[in-house]
This record gives C-alpha cells, structure tokens and sequence, in this order.
C-alpha cells in the first residue's frame, strides 16, 4: 500500500520507458509515423558516420576532465582552510555554498553569458589595466572554458561533504605525526588523503554523472546551437537536438543509450577500482 | 550531527597565520560574489550608467525604471511565469514529500516480499541518467495529451520519482527508535496511524529539508519545461528568462538583469532562512548540489 506510487511511479515512469527507448534506438521514429524497424542503423550510424556525435563526446569529456578534477581541488582546499577552526566557519560556509545553490538557474547562465561578452565585466576588468580580451563567449577557442569556471564556481555542496569527512580524522594522528617530525605536506599526504578517500570517491562519481548531464548553461550560452562552431555542444544538447529539434526520436533513443551505457561502464569501473585507492575503516 | 559547533578535527594556529587564513578567504567569496553582486547593481543603474561605469557595484543613482521595462518586455508579462512556477513547484513539493515519505516508510519499517530486492531498485534508478527515459515519457505524455499543461511536470512527482529524497527519508527513518512503534502496535495503532502519529511527526526536520531541495530545485529545472510547455502564457520563469534573452535582452542589458535577479529571490530567500538546514542536508547525505 505505502508503496504503491513509487511501484506505479518505477513501472510506468521508469522502467516501462527505459525498455522503450531501448526499442525504439533500433527504429526510425519521428512522431507522426509509426516507428520503423531499422535494425542496428542508428548504432552503425552513431559509430562510423556521425562527426557531430564524436564531436560532442569529446567537448563532454573534456568538460568532465577539466571541471570535475578542478572542482573537487577548490572545494577540499577550501574546506581544509575553514577546518583549522576559525572563527566564522558558518558564514564563509554559506558564503561559498551560495553558488551551488544559485547556479543550476537561468539566470545564472544569463550572467555568465554577460560575465565573457565582448564588452562583459571580465574585459572593463581587463581593459582598466590595459587588456583587451576576446569576446570569451563567442569565441570557439574559449566559450567551453566559460562553461568550465561556471562549473568551479560552484564547489560549495562538495566542499560541504568535504568538510564533513575532514571532522572525522583523529586530531591525535596529526599529533602524533607532527611529534614524529613530519611536515604540514607529508601530513596531508600520509593522513588527510587516504583516510578522505571515502568521500573523494563519492564526491568524484556525483561530480561526473552530474557533469555529463550538463545542458543549461551550454544551452543559453550558445541560444540553443551548441556553438560557437560545436564548441559547446554537451552531449545532452545535441541529443536534445535530435530528438525534438529534427524529431528523430529513434536515433536519439540511440544516443541516449550510448550515455546509458558510458555511465555505467564509468561507475562499474570506478567501483571495481575503488577497492586499491579507496580506504575504509574496518 | 551538528556542524555549527567548533570542529573537532580543527586544528589551533598562531593568530598570523590565521588572520592570513581570514585574508584569504575573504579575497576568494568576494571575487566569487562579484559577479553576483555586479549583476544585482546592474539591474538597479540606468542605461548611461551601465555604460559609464560598467564595473563598478555601487550604482550612483538607484532607479527601478530595468526592473519595470524587463516585467512588461515580452508579449506575456512576468506575473504570470511567476504564478506558474509558483504553482507547478508548490505541487512539486507536496507529491514529492507524501510519496517519497510513503515509500520510505515501507523501506524503513514495514516487512514485505522481497523488500531488499525493491530497495535496491530503487538506488539503482538513482544512477539511471534521465535521458534513458526521456522519449518515451514524451511519446507517452504526448499521447495523453498532456504536453502544454503543467501534467507532465508535476504527476511524476506524486509517483516517487525523485529517488534521492527517498534515500534520504529512509536513512531519518532507521534513526527513530523501533521501541516507538513497537509500543503503539501493543496500543493497537495500525501502520497508517504509525506513519501519520509517530514517523511524520518525528521528522519534520528531514520534510523540510526535502521540501526546500524539492521546491529549489523544481523552480531551477529547465530542460521538462522546454520540452513540455511551447505555449508562452504556460512558461515558467526560466523558460520567461530564456525568452527574454532571445529577444529584448540582448540590447537591454539592465532589464534582463533585473528579471535574473527576481527569479533568483525566491531561492536566495530560501537559503537565507534554512540555509543551515540545507548545509546539514548535504553534510548528512551528500545530495547532489
């Protein structure tokens, strides 16, 4: 009984439509037709012929590579700086959380977009000390770096977790390290890191999923293109594209289960790998 | 867990280091809230000013004259994208917390077949990327004619979607003494009169936090939207947003700030007033943002 929306919720809403889309990849669909049976073209299509596909794996993954590595540094740095016990840790805190929870909004995308305009507030910046920046935005060598600092901007809801796990630590290791000599460095290498390597985990899988899901920012930066010239094309918005700007619905299904299985090829490895870097108590 | 108190793993430093620590810090939020900061005084100076003195974030002269040509700049006024995410988020928030609470409370006390096996489900849609789904709920919402209306945005909710705030109840659940329905079982108490009479009232504190997650970020989503309202007098505040950029917004600088800025007050208010308890909800959980 108490289950009941969650089970009509997981069969209609979750379940029932994962097993569609895996159908209709092996169709053409577009809405108004019945889907078509297409065998494994969308599949063959999606490996050999499609540049705009390969094109947006690699602007996902160099997103992924750049914001998740960077963002996680900011925010356990900036937690082992409010863990040395100083005063007002809640306001630098709150302070710092303030665009994780501000940032998945429009409007955020709008101010970034103005932020690296051509005549945005990075270049009057610039221009006081006698710069004269690019248009950051528009500029197919630099609008996929925008996306990235909007990324960092937003480590407070990792820094918060990180904080969390540096409160566990022993003080008395540190203690019993700095008796034996050890410098602030080693400390951090022998101590803080392997006994966070719980939470770096965790942090790192949350970071990535959510990174390949990127679409906001990368859709109002660019009007909806993906541009300039494909620079920002994530691929949640080139499949976006497919299915409800061309309304192939069937090779975008396709390309959803390419995601599908990249993310769980991603996790199942993190997971088996985890075992010879992760530390847990036992 | 309370994270307000001193910690107990901070460590002690000589006053020097500590007030370079406090420099640090403060050079680093305020480079983070400039441009946060810039945008908001923007959208209080005039045209001339923006212009004049584009960096500054101290306007001279304080006018609402962007706040009023960006309500009014496109054919639908800002009110009623206001109301519709008012209303599809407050929906959002009350399916949310009964169905996410009900399925919780199965996971956490009731004992059923296969309970592990359902569970563990449950956590596994978690990982799922909603692009697995996405074309057939649209195929199937279509179907029902539901595109357009507020339907597809807000039914899901009642269904238990958002597995992470059931993960989340689950976990508040296992922390409340098995002793309390166990005594009230002996009374007679039925586990409908356990879950209104005992659980709900017991953790208010975890239906907040998922009721604030949940409002902030049904107000935030912008992709079902996109894809599920077309018409402009059902968008909502984001989709208003988007709307504005493409057209006046990107001459009128000033007005497009000035309605960024209204759709971020309501979380802003949010965070000022429960913001320990959303820094508590991440602490505990580590949900996502």
């Amino acid at each position: 009984m108490f289950l009941l929306p969650w089970l009509a919720g997981f069969f209609l809403l979750t379940l029932g439509p994962t097993l569609a889309s895996l159908v209709l990849s092996f169709t053409n669909f577009d809405l108004i037709q019945a889907p078509r049976w297409v065998g494994t073209a969308n599949y063959e299509r999606i490996a050999t012929a499609d540049a705009k596909f390969w094109r947006s794996m690699w602007v996902t993954f160099l997103y992924v590579i750049m914001s998740v590595p960077l963002k996680l540094a900011f925010a356990l740095g900036v937690a082992m700086m409010l863990n040395r016990g100083i005063q007002g840790l809640p306001l630098y805190r709150a302070l710092f959380y303030l665009p994780s929870l501000l940032g998945a909004s429009v409007a955020i995308a709008v101010l970034w977009r103005k932020l690296f305009a051509g005549d945005g507030l990075l270049n009057q910046f610039l221009a006081m000390f006698g710069f004269e920046g690019p248009s950051w935005v528009s500029n197919p060598d630099y609008a996929l770096y925008t996306l990235v600092v909007l990324s960092i901007w937003q480590f407070g809801s990792p820094m918060i977790i990180f904080l969390a796990g540096l409160r566990q630590i022993p003080q008395d290791m540190y203690e019993a390290a700095s008796l034996d000599g050890a410098s602030p460095l080693r400390q951090f290498v022998k101590i803080t890191l392997p006994l966070l390597t719980p939470v770096i985990f965790f942090n790192a899988i949350v970071q990535t999923i959510d990174a390949f899901k990127a679409f906001t920012p990368a859709f109002i930066i660019s009007e909806g293109t993906g541009g300039p010239v494909d620079s920002t094309l994530f691929y949640t918005l080139y499949l976006y594209q497919e299915a409800f700007g061309y309304l192939r619905m069937g090779y975008a299904s396709a390309l959803a289960w390419v995601l599908v299985v990249i993310v769980a090829v991603f996790t199942a490895f993190s997971f088996l790998t985890s075992r010879y870097w992760v530390h847990y108590d036992d | 867990m309370t994270t307000d108190a001193i910690p107990r793993g901070g460590r002690r430093r000589s006053t020097g280091s500590s007030l370079a620590v406090h420099a640090a810090l403060c050079f680093a939020s305020l480079v983070m809230l400039y441009p946060l900061l810039w945008m908001l005084a923007s959208s209080f100076k005039d045209e001339a000013e923006i212009f004049a003195h584009g960096v500054s974030i101290f306007p001279t002269s304080w006018t609402l004259d962007a706040y009023r040509r960006g309500w009014e700049g496109l054919t639908v006024t800002f009110d009623v994208f206001f109301w519709n995410s008012a209303v599809i988020s407050i929906l959002s928030v009350i399916g949310n917390v009964v169905s996410c609470s009900l399925a919780a409370y199965a996971f956490a006390r009731l004992q059923f077949k296969g309970r592990n096996f359902w569970f563990a489900l449950m956590l596994g849609t978690l990982m799922l990327p909603y692009h697995a789904t996405l074309i057939p709920q649209y195929v199937l919402f279509l179907h029902l004619d539901w595109v357009n209306t507020i339907l597809p945005l807000v039914v899901p909710k009642f269904m238990a979607v958002d597995a992470f705030f059931i993960f989340l109840m689950v976990q508040f659940f296992r922390g409340i003494p098995r002793e309390l329905d166990e005594a009230a079982k002996m009374d007679g108490c039925g586990p409908w009169r356990i879950y209104w009479k005992i659980m709900l009232p017991l953790s208010l504190p975890v239906m907040a936090t998922a009721a604030i997650f949940s409002f902030i970020w049904t107000w935030d989503e912008f992709f079902a939207p996109l894809i599920y309202l077309n018409d402009m007098g059902s968008y909502t505040v984001q989709l208003g947003l988007r709307a504005f950029v493409d057209s006046s917004g990107k001459s009128d600088f000033g007005a497009l700030f000035a309605m960024s800025v209204l759709t971020l007050v309501p979380v802003f208010v949010f965070f000022i007033f429960f913001q320990r308890l959303l820094i508590e909800g991440i602490a505990t959980t580590g949900m996502k943002r």
